[in-house]
């Protein structure tokens, strides 16, 4: 009795279903290709279903790797043809992934997405010679972390907005004592710190051109911070890419670079204040670069334009505000930012002023093909610039001549 | 009858491989298929795949172009980083083989001269061995670190030796000692093992005839063990020539390249920057200097192994 009841209802069910496949499209299951923790799922699931619950003959399916699997899955999948229909992507890998996406701009054009609403310099970080590839999530500028309590107990001033390189080295200078350190550098300060100075990595044509006095003097400015006035520890050629958020979490380093995707996770492991402050200037105005990570569909992909359906809800207001509000991401949506700001950010003061004194001095961050070996050789080389083994021109030399 | 059968045969020799492929052949064959299937499918053809490869400019992503063997003419003559690679690489091997050897040889005889608790000490050094290497060099990397438990007791020490890790000289040296002491016991048992095969009536012999321990070694025990000492020889200088797990975990090449190796160029050439027919490149050279400095040392053999015990 009650197994014919549930068979009836089944039937229905498949039946009702049925009738609504034929007034829209076939029903049709999308792959996603994502990294994150495993106790990520259940947030990436959330914005999933939403793509069901707005479209229902469409599903999403997500598929989980670590970060670092990732990128070394990504082009063995797609170079054996397995690849997701939605695909994630960050913004400086771009470059050496763009051919397996397919452009966005004419769908685009054709659909609801207003261009307008998400932050410019992510919307140029995820192009590649003028055409767009993915719709971004999350956006953040490199920017300086600093333990609010330690300011307060050397009795310094919080940082300017528009601070200089100098008041920053002199706020460094003062924290740095009794076996603590004012800075804690890392490998990507020597990216973003020159570029916030006025400098340049790049020649017009996109090529590096890491010799060229000002990116050496910019460079060496952050390195002999470090070499000469001891301000921070060196870090290892093999060292975490983050190792400087683990000492300032255990209150070793004062100052230190980081985005705000790490606001969150850094404000649970430490037990101070953290405020943030711009990167620091040269003599000319402020600039920053930003990163931020966006889905694309894949190039190969049977059904482009139900995964636009999708990427349009992925990247909508309400996953938007979903992802700001759980703290994951300050959302590349202008309007739904007030979430990440009134979420994980909460406790900080001054950081929507902050942010949006950033996002309105961004320059666009430049990159090429070669960029992965460029960041993999800065973590390489410039220890030796730090302990003082090597000059900072010749370590850019070096550097230069690796990169063809 | 039979005769005339066999005339028949020599007569019309058939193709050889039929000859092979009956009766028992056939047999032999299916069972040597799983085993064949599996060298052939996951290692002839990745090998063949990658002597191609190492002909075209293969990116990962796309496809592959043939550039003839200008990748090869790049890494001899532009490429700035292949020789200190290679001499990284040559150096590594040589102080670590010779370190390997020395120490394994000098534990695995202290330990056959014990009286008690050898089976102990033979479990304790092989104990590296089986701990994955990755895990070790994690440990020696915290140990090694600037401000770690090595810098600590340097200090205590009053030795001016900090951040060795950071260094261009010390940090080779740091991974040479990293990996004595995850390599060292399986020589050091193999070595042990032969020590206990030397017939102990020609070291009573010796002892009559008034051979001093230090005789007794060199003259008779060293050129009884010769053949195994050889293979440990042989097969510590190939791993070493493939060194990666701990350049990886404790240096990433770095500081600048002086830990650059062989095996971390072709990670890092290969998966890093997507150079694909590049690395493979370097991977046949690699092939090609271990198979010369395993014929030199076979060669070299006759001059010091003796098969004759």
């Amino acid at each position: 009795m009650k197994r014919s009841l549930i068979f009836a209802a089944a039937l229905a069910a498949s039946a009702l279903a049925g009738i609504d496949a034929r007034a829209q499209d076939a029903p049709v299951t999308l792959t996603w290709q994502m990294w994150g923790q495993p106790n990520d799922a259940e947030l990436w699931q959330q914005l999933a279903d939403l793509v069901t619950e707005q479209y229902p003959d469409i599903r999403v399916k997500l598929q989980l790797s670590g970060w670092a699997d990732y990128w070394t899955r990504l082009p063995v999948l797609a170079a054996s043809g397995e690849i997701a229909d939605i695909i994630s992507m960050q913004s400086m890998r771009l470059p050496n992934f763009y051919s397996i996406l397919a452009p966005l701009d004419d769908y685009v054009k054709g659909g609801d997405v207003k261009v307008a609403d998400f932050e410019t310099s992510i919307m140029s970080g995820l192009s590649q010679d003028g055409s767009l590839y993915a719709l971004p999530y999350d956006v953040g500028p490199w920017m300086v972390f600093y333990n609010r309590d330690k300011f307060a107990a050397a009795g310094l001033k919080e940082p300017a907005k528009d601070w200089t390189f100098d008041d920053f080295k002199a706020n460094a200078k003062a924290l740095t004592k009794d076996g603590t350190y004012g800075y804690g550098t890392q490998a990507f300060d020597f990216i973003a710190g020159p570029v916030a100075l006025g400098a340049d990595y790049f020649n017009d044509d996109s090529e590096f051109d890491l010799t060229n006095a000002g990116f050496v003097g910019a460079f060496s400015k952050y390195a002999d911070l470090t070499a000469q006035d001891k301000l921070s520890p060196v870090f290892a050629s093999a060292a975490d890419a983050s190792a400087a958020s683990g000492r300032f979490a255990s209150g070793n380093v004062a100052m230190y670079i980081d985005g705000p995707w790490s606001l969150i996770t850094g404000q649970a492991n430490v037990n101070f204040k953290i405020g943030i402050a711009p990167l620091p200037r040269g003599s000319g105005p402020s600039r920053f670069i930003t990163a931020g990570s966006g889905w694309g569909i894949s190039a190969t992909s049977q059904h482009k334009d139900a995964a636009f359906k999708a990427l349009q809800v992925l990247t909508g207001p309400k996953a938007a505000e979903i992802l700001g509000s759980a703290g994951r991401a300050l959302p590349a949506r202008l309007a739904q930012q007030t979430a990440w700001y009134d979420g994980a950010a909460k406790n900080v003061a001054g950081t929507r002023d902050t942010l949006e004194y950033m996002f309105a001095h961004t320059t666009p961050f430049r990159i090429n093909d070669k960029w992965n070996q460029f960041e993999n050789l800065v973590m390489q080389y410039v220890p030796l610039a730090l302990t003082g083994d090597t000059k900072p021109d010749v370590v850019l030399s070096d550097i230069q001549s690796q990169l063809p | 009858m039979m005769l005339g059968k066999h005339t028949d045969l020599i007569a019309r020799p058939r193709p050889r491989s039929h000859k092979w492929f009956r009766g028992e052949g056939w047999t032999a064959l299916f069972f040597l298929l799983p085993g064949l299937i599996g060298i052939v499918l996951f290692l002839v053809l990745p090998i063949l795949a990658s002597i191609v490869l190492s002909f075209t400019n293969w990116q990962l992503l796309g496809s592959p172009r043939f550039v003839g063997i200008s990748n090869y003419v790049r890494l001899f003559t532009t490429d700035p980083q292949f020789w200190t690679v290679l001499r990284n690489t040559l150096f590594f091997t040589v102080e670590y083989l010779v370190l390997n050897i020395i120490i394994s040889l000098g534990l695995a005889t202290w330990i056959s001269s014990l009286k008690f608790g050898q089976r102990w000490f033979r479990v304790i050094f092989f104990l590296p061995t089986f701990t994955p290497l990755i895990a070790v060099a994690m440990v020696w990397m915290l140990i090694f670190t600037s401000g770690g438990l090595f810098d600590s007791l340097m200090a205590s020490l009053s030795v001016p030796l900090a951040g060795v890790l950071n260094d261009r000289t010390l940090a080779m040296q740091a991974v040479v000692l990293t990996s004595i002491w995850a390599g060292v016991g399986y020589n050091t048992v193999l070595f042990n093992a032969a020590l206990d095969m030397v017939p102990s009536t020609y070291l009573e012999a010796a002892r009559i005839d008034g051979a001093t321990a230090w005789d007794r070694f060199w003259k008779i025990r060293l050129p009884l063990i010769s053949p195994t000492l050889f293979f440990g020889t042989v097969m510590t200088a190939i791993t070493s020539l493939q060194v990666f797990d701990q350049i990886y975990v404790m240096t990433k090449g770095g500081p600048g390249s002086s830990t650059a190796t062989l095996g971390y160029a072709i990670y890092q050439r290969g998966f890093q920057n997507f150079q694909m027919g590049y690395a493979s490149a370097i991977a046949w050279v690699m092939f090609a200097l271990i198979m010369a400095l395993t014929a030199l040392q076979f060669w070299f053999q006759r001059k010091w192994v003796h098969y004759d015990a």
